[in-house]
């Protein structure tokens, strides 16, 4: 079988070093015997494939969605790794947004009174913190899947949208322990004397439905963060400022939309809409109409249609973009 | 000590453990084309650090190196770049060509940061060229025993993570665990994080895993450098087991007796540049003579002779 295009073994000649080489030089570069052209032909010939070209958006999905029981061992295991190196262990996955929760009712909730004009302020703090909680690690999670995993990345071959996807699940993971707490707080916040009692409705059972479509979203922004810091590590100091931004304009602790009234009036219709409909903020109005009996979130099917379609834009756009860049991760 | 010092750890002949590696010299039966390299570059950003002048130059050899005399405030701005904006770009693989065909076994030798490992790592995509390409047939695997996995989480744990991520089926990985334990001899330590194992037991526990999965072009990176001399034995058992079925391989090592027992055909990589390239006795003669002449004269520099930098002033004068 041994043809004339052994030219790679053959072109060995061409660097053979002479008798009065000094050794300690090595010889000099070969050049190879085949041009590029002649090299591409053989390729060719022999139906190679080109490695480390980025493939058909067809052939990634299917490449990634064959990948889930890799992003659901992935993602288990990190989420149990997090918290296996204390005493309590697995405790601090309800215990941590816990206490987070806890340190905001104490500021805002009682000492600074921004809560004033709900009927609840627990259980809107207590939604608030445990649902943005979610978003926050999601793309602090996500910004770090490609950058910090250089390792594996070089070691084996996946489509990399699987690590990104895997962290989000990890999150996931942790995240529905911590919902049972946060809807007995819910429930228990309404024994308080003060409080209006809080009642389980029908309405409950929607709450899986908007962490999927959370969830969905937030899988959509780690692509987009992931690419972004792979590409350019400084954004990693940014995101951390972008997101509390994004806390306190989403009404994460506070009713936010009270505040625009105090506001010029001429740009009061633009900042109102902006804040009431960015997805942090719809995707805790809906949580909160489905879980409170707040007067002021009543429920409202219009903010269900954009929960959904924040959701899927998210995650096409974000999975296009990390797509675009998938030849690039492990180089950088 | 200058730096180029320690880019010659080379294990020569003299820490060769030939009862490890004995056998019958390996013979290729060659066949199509499986791998061809087109003229590939590998550039890849470094954070953190300028890249010393000796790497911008391009130097064709470490030792030649000398940071160039310059002033005053050339120095200060490079100073303060060296903490603001600090990324250099490393040229690791500059131009290499070759093709590998059906049955080869091929090695790949050079000193430490000659690009050997980008090499590797490249021509198996998992480092994507800046330009120039790599073709090939079938899905090349990397096996080696520095592939990270989760050093937070059990051995059990990482043995699905690794073999998934392999691209076998959750079946699959069921299937060869009890192999995989059975091969890296852990015992009960599968149930432990793997921060806990020794470095034996973790570079044999990941040599299993990445042994699980039988590819067409095998690519090891440095797998036989550690381990006792029973674990060398049996991955070099494992090994030319995968190679019957493979077809083909690619080894890197630093040990010049490993290359030599497993190979049939060497490149000699230097400064990211293919120098050398042909039968495994012809090209490991000539590295050996390189990296021999190194050594004396590493030797008689420390001991006060004749070092390459002294030999330079005399040619300057």
């Amino acid at each position: 079988m041994t043809t004339d295009t052994t030219t790679g073994a053959a072109s060995g000649d061409r660097g053979k070093p002479g008798p009065d080489r000094d050794p300690l030089r090595p010889p000099e570069p070969i050049v190879p015997g085949t041009t590029s052209q002649e090299r591409q032909a053989i390729a060719k010939q022999y139906g190679l494939q080109q490695m480390g070209v980025r493939p058909p958006l067809g052939r990634y999905i299917r490449d990634v969605a064959s990948r889930w029981a890799f992003i659901r061992v992935l993602g288990t295991a990190t989420a149990y790794s997090k918290n296996q190196n204390n005493y309590l262990g697995q405790l601090w996955a309800v215990l941590n947004p816990i206490l987070n929760a806890a340190i905001y009712i104490l500021i805002f909730g009682i000492l600074l009174g921004t809560t004033r004009g709900l009927d609840n302020a627990i259980s809107f703090i207590v939604i608030g913190t445990f649902l943005y909680r979610f978003f926050e690690q999601s793309v602090h999670a996500g910004s770090r899947s490609i950058a910090q995993k250089t390792n594996l990345i070089r070691s084996l071959h996946f489509p990399r949208a699987v690590l990104p996807i895997a962290q989000v699940v990890s999150l996931l993971t942790t995240l529905v322990p911590a919902l049972l707490v946060m809807c007995a707080i819910v429930l228990l916040s309404g024994l308080l004397p003060a409080y209006p009692m809080e009642h389980i409705t029908w309405s409950w059972l929607l709450l899986p439905v908007i962490v999927a479509l959370m969830w969905i979203f937030n899988t959509g922004v780690a692509f987009m963060v992931a690419r972004a810091v792979a590409i350019t590590p400084d954004l990693d100091n940014i995101i951390g400022f972008v997101l509390r931004l994004v806390m306190y304009g989403s009404g994460v602790i506070f009713p936010v939309t009270h505040y625009v009234d105090n506001l010029p009036e001429g740009v009061q219709g633009v900042v109102g809409a902006i804040l009431e409909y960015q997805p942090i903020g719809v995707f805790l109005y809906v949580a909160r109409s489905i879980l409170t009996q707040e007067p002021s979130f009543p429920q409202d099917p219009v903010m269900w249609v954009w929960a959904a379609g924040w959701a899927v834009v998210a995650f096409v756009v974000g999975f296009i973009i990390f797509w675009r860049g998938e030849e690039r991760y492990g180089r950088d | 000590m200058t730096e180029s010092d320690l880019h010659l750890d080379v294990d020569l002949d003299e820490d060769f453990e030939p009862e490890d590696l004995e056998g019958p010299k390996p013979v290729a039966t060659v066949g199509d084309p499986v791998l061809v390299v087109d003229d590939l570059h590998v550039v890849y950003r470094v954070f953190g650090g300028k890249a010393k002048q000796i790497a911008a130059k391009g130097a064709d050899n470490v030792r030649e190196a000398q940071a160039p005399k310059r002033s005053f405030l050339r120095r200060l701005v490079s100073s303060t770049s060296q903490h603001v904006g600090a990324v250099s770009e490393v040229h690791a693989v500059r131009g290499i060509s070759f093709v590998a065909r059906h049955g080869e076994s091929i090695g790949i030798v050079g000193i430490n940061g000659s690009g050997k490992s980008t090499l590797l790592r490249a021509i198996t995509g998992l480092i994507p060229p800046k330009s120039g390409g790599v073709y090939v047939a079938g899905e090349p695997a990397l096996l080696g025993v520095n592939a990270a996995l989760m050093p937070q989480l059990s051995g059990e744990r990482n043995i699905w993570i690794g073999g998934l991520a392999l691209g076998l089926t959750p079946k699959q990985v069921e299937e060869r665990f009890d192999e995989v334990v059975e091969f890296a001899d852990i015992g009960d330590f599968v149930y432990m994080p793997m921060k806990t194992y020794s470095s034996g037991m973790g570079a044999r526990l990941r040599f299993a895993i990445s042994s699980a999965a039988t590819p067409d072009i095998l690519m090891i990176d440095e797998a036989l450098a550690t381990g006792d001399a029973a674990f060398k034995a049996r991955s070099k058992v494992r090994i030319d087991e995968v190679r019957k079925n493979a077809g083909t391989i690619f080894l890197v090592s630093h040990s010049i007796s490993t290359v030599e027992a497993m190979c049939t055909r060497v490149l000699w990589v230097h400064q990211g540049q293919l120098v050398m390239d042909g039968s495994t006795d012809e090209v490991l003669g000539e590295y050996r003579k390189f990296v021999r002449a190194h050594r004396a004269a590493n030797s008689s520099a420390r001991a006060g002779g004749v070092g390459p930098r002294a030999r330079r002033k005399k040619k300057q004068d």
